[in-house]
């Protein structure tokens, strides 16, 4: 033994120092969860597809400013910023989107129930509503590092290769919060949708196919009849566009295929969002004795 | 507990409750007051053990009742009450996915504890239950026993004041359980934690708590406190012996014992039981082994002199 060594009293102790609040223990819920969810001291099998496709929504964003770093400011005509505009950023990477909430939000719920793990929870102070918003919160957080985080890099990666960047930063001042709450109603949108279907199950894999199934096949019937019917509010059908559809609407020179308004779609979004959020107070507002 | 509690704080009061599910009845008007530092609820499956616990947790709210856990009102909002509370669920409730010190560590946080805090605690009570080598191992790759240790260990990582123990036994095999009641005792013997603990098994009740509430059919069937330390202290036997009784006797007595024949009947042709009393346990039974050694006879049984607590709430229950 080395003459350092010693023996450590690892003796239970009593604990009366500060106790975090209510809030503090949401956070820490949504925090545990969404590490967990991206793969986070889990096996690498549980990391991959999580980083793959937070990697391709960060893609175009990293491909127009390499090449802009590599073949100077003449590369794009029209501009750095008319390469790629912020209002069609989340529509160039909505299919990563979709996939990227599809395998998030089932493992934020699906192993609770699976495990039994909620009486656990609620004997601790997270309640019902606090589950859900700590839950709401831990989707929301890895889903917005592919609605908002790639705009954020892209606007700053606008601003550093600018010629004037302040220049820049005068004109393009309100695409700032145009970005952040495109990218927030998108990710709310997503973490609602993925949470409340996940809600419905157990198994994470029905939750994943009856995730895809929800915004893949009226999506797919919305555009058939759309275009047999020659009715263009079938269109609306597209639940995987419509929080990008109303999220471009906030930004200026908005135009849509099928002559829909942006209100519409952002209605649209709202009224999907809250019969999620109705599923949720379903699924977790009843007593569980 | 009710009416032999003296001037202590009560732990846990409940007044009247009734929770009904449907048309069945959990908990009928159950009143009592919980002031001992080991609180055993017994009651067999569906006595409303579980569902009494719960209500106490503010899990579920009674139809009637007040419950009063640490002097604060468990209907009030939960943070209040749970934050001072640990609770181990009857059944596996575990996140198999994770490893224990990473549970351990969470459910901390989720009771308040600063994450440093937490940290730190979990390596304490992980190692207080037995399972620092297997901090790091995925709860899915445990035993039950080492399951309910985790179960355990979440429980009391954020220094409750009072922890509830919905069954801690269920499920394990003699050495497991064996483990796990001398944990249950340690918590209110050593480590200052006031335990309830549910059971169905009175010999588990009555090595790990004070005092035992019993539960028929939702309603409070008996109260009885658990007096270990002045079973030990007294030590009166009852023995019955194989060969001359009275020798026996007789040599009890030049030991200095106090021998008496029990007055209770007996079957033809069985031997006579003699109640013997002494000042201590040890001493007591160190008489007798002597006495039955001087007087060249073999003891057959020997028992406690008093009514067991089996007898004793068998007889109040009716």
């Amino acid at each position: 033994m080395s003459a350092d060594a010693r023996v450590a009293d690892v003796a239970y102790s009593r604990y009366d120092g500060p106790r975090a609040g209510r809030l503090a223990a949401i956070w820490s819920l949504a925090r545990w969860s969404s590490l967990r969810a991206l793969g986070a001291r889990r096996g690498w099998k549980a990391k991959v597809i999580p980083i793959t496709l937070i990697l391709l929504g960060f893609a175009p964003a990293l491909v127009v400013l390499g090449l802009r770093a590599l073949f100077g400011p003449t590369v794009f005509r029209g501009g750095l910023s008319a390469a790629l505009p912020y209002s069609d950023y989340t529509a160039t990477i909505g299919i990563v989107i979709l996939v990227f909430s599809v395998v998030v939000t089932p493992e934020l719920l699906c192993p609770d129930r699976r495990d039994g793990t909620l009486s656990l929870y609620f004997s601790t102070a997270i309640g019902r509503g606090d589950y859900v918003l700590g839950k709401v919160l831990a989707a929301l957080m890895p889903i917005m590092l592919v609605t908002l985080v790639p705009s954020l890099i892209l606007y700053a990666g606008n601003l550093l290769f600018a010629v004037h960047p302040v220049g820049y930063l005068d004109k393009h001042a309100a695409d700032i919060p145009r970005i952040i709450g495109s990218g927030l109603l998108i990710g709310i949108f997503y973490a609602l949708v993925g949470l409340a279907i996940s809600s419905l199950t157990a198994r994470r894999a029905f939750a994943v196919g009856g995730y895809l199934a929800f915004l893949a096949i009226p999506t797919v019937m919305g555009g058939v009849l759309a275009h047999a019917l020659n009715e263009r509010y079938l269109r609306l059908l597209a639940f995987a566009a419509v929080p990008i559809q109303a999220a471009r609407g906030l930004y200026p020179g908005y135009t849509d295929r099928g002559h829909l308004s942006a209100a519409l779609w952002a209605s649209t979004a709202v009224e999907l969002m809250v019969v999620a959020i109705a599923v949720l107070a379903i699924r977790y507002g009843r007593d569980t004795g | 507990m009710s009416g032999n509690g003296g001037d202590a704080e009560p732990l846990i009061e409940i007044e009247g409750v009734t929770k009904r599910y449907g048309g069945i009845v959990a908990l009928q008007d159950v009143s009592a007051t919980l002031t001992e530092r080991a609180v055993g609820l017994l009651g067999a499956n569906g006595a409303g053990k579980s569902t009494l616990m719960r209500v106490m947790l503010g899990l579920i709210k009674a139809d009637a009742g007040r419950v009063s856990v640490l002097g604060i009102d468990a209907s009030r909002p939960r943070w209040d009450v749970r934050r001072l509370l640990g609770y181990m669920p009857e059944h596996s409730c575990l996140p198999l996915g994770m490893t224990a010190r990473d549970l351990v560590v969470h459910m901390g946080e989720l009771r308040g504890l600063p994450r440093r805090v937490a940290v730190l605690r979990a390596s304490e009570v992980l190692f207080q239950v037995g399972l620092e080598e297997e901090r790091s191992r995925l709860i899915r790759t445990f035993s039950v026993g080492m399951k309910q240790r985790t179960n355990l260990a979440q429980a009391i990582v954020h220094s409750p004041g009072l922890v509830i123990l919905d069954e801690p036994t269920n499920g394990l095999d003699p050495a497991g359980r064996e483990e796990m009641l001398t944990l249950v005792r340690r918590l209110s013997a050593e480590l200052g934690i006031a335990v309830v603990m549910s059971s169905h098994v009175l010999e588990d009740v009555a090595r790990t708590c004070d005092s035992v509430i019993v539960l028929r059919e939702g309603r409070v069937a008996a109260t009885r406190r658990i007096d270990h330390t002045a079973a030990a202290a007294h030590g009166d036997v009852r023995v019955r012996v194989a060969g001359d009784p009275d020798g026996f006797a007789r040599a009890a007595r030049d030991l200095g014992l106090d021998v008496h024949a029990d007055g209770g009947g007996r079957a033809d042709g069985e031997a006579a039981w003699l109640i013997i009393r002494g000042t201590d346990a040890d001493g007591v039974l160190v008489g007798v082994r002597d006495a039955a050694v001087a007087a060249g006879v073999g003891l057959q049984e020997l028992r406690p002199a008093g009514p067991t607590l089996e007898e004793s709430l068998i007889g109040e229950i009716g």
